[in-house]
């Protein structure tokens, strides 16, 4: 039981979250019409909202369509410096903060 | 040795134990100060929890501004906390975004401590440096 909430303290959640999130934006296709949307406003119905079409951007900025990506979000570029800086200071703390004592 | 209790009482868990290694080449006066300078500057978890559920109300990624990492904050603010999917890992990783911050707090106290008085508060000389 000990063993399984040191586990559970010591895993890190956020990294493997970014890294998960990264890789489905990386594998989804931002063609389809009716893409499939775990966004929860826009099943509730709301047409727009102001990270509308972020995912699709970052997707597309991946494969080099510089101009549908700007058009579809202008910020993917920044939400890439964001997360990848964010998981590299994530890394940084496992060797760290997390191995004291 | 300085016990970490007799000064910060209200720690508990990870930082606990990580405090008091940092505590252990302190004396009493030395330990009394840190604790008065940390106290005033780390961040208590409970609120970071509560600024992560107003995520639910449309002001997503209020904690990620209080705990220093605004580029993060702006995209939680566009994106209503990642479709609301980046506020419940938050949720349930809000202990340790709030650890990390304390870690680093207490990293900058001791320095700034040593650079205002030189020699009253050493580094521990067997740890980890952030």
């Amino acid at each position: 039981m000990k063993e399984i909430s040191k586990w559970i303290s010591h895993f890190p959640l956020e990294l493997v979250f970014w890294t998960a999130s990264i890789l489905a934006i990386l594998l989804l296709d931002p063609t389809h019409d009716q893409h499939l949307s775990l966004c929860p406003l826009s099943q509730l119905g709301f047409d727009w909202c102001p990270g509308c079409g972020l995912g699709r951007a970052m997707n597309l900025l991946a494969h080099g369509d510089f101009e549908s990506s700007w058009a579809l979000h202008p910020l993917a570029p920044l939400a890439y410096v964001v997360i990848s800086a964010r998981m590299w200071q994530l890394i940084k703390n496992l060797k760290t903060t997390h191995n004291y004592g | 040795m300085a016990n970490v209790l007799r000064h910060l009482p209200e720690l508990e868990g990870m930082e606990l134990g990580y405090i008091q290694g940092l505590m252990k080449n302190m004396d009493e006066d030395q330990a009394s100060l840190f604790a008065q300078v940390y106290r005033a500057r780390r961040k208590d978890s409970q609120m970071i929890l509560i600024l992560t559920l107003l995520g639910f109300f449309g002001f997503a990624g209020l904690h990620r501004f209080i705990l220093g990492q605004v580029g993060l904050g702006i995209l939680y603010i566009l994106t209503l906390g990642l479709c609301f999917i980046g506020t419940i890992v938050d949720l349930v990783n809000y202990k340790s975004l709030a650890y990390e911050y304390n870690i680093k707090v207490a990293h900058e106290t001791i320095n700034m401590l040593n650079m205002t008085y030189p020699g009253e508060v050493n580094p521990p000389s067997t740890g980890t440096t952030v």
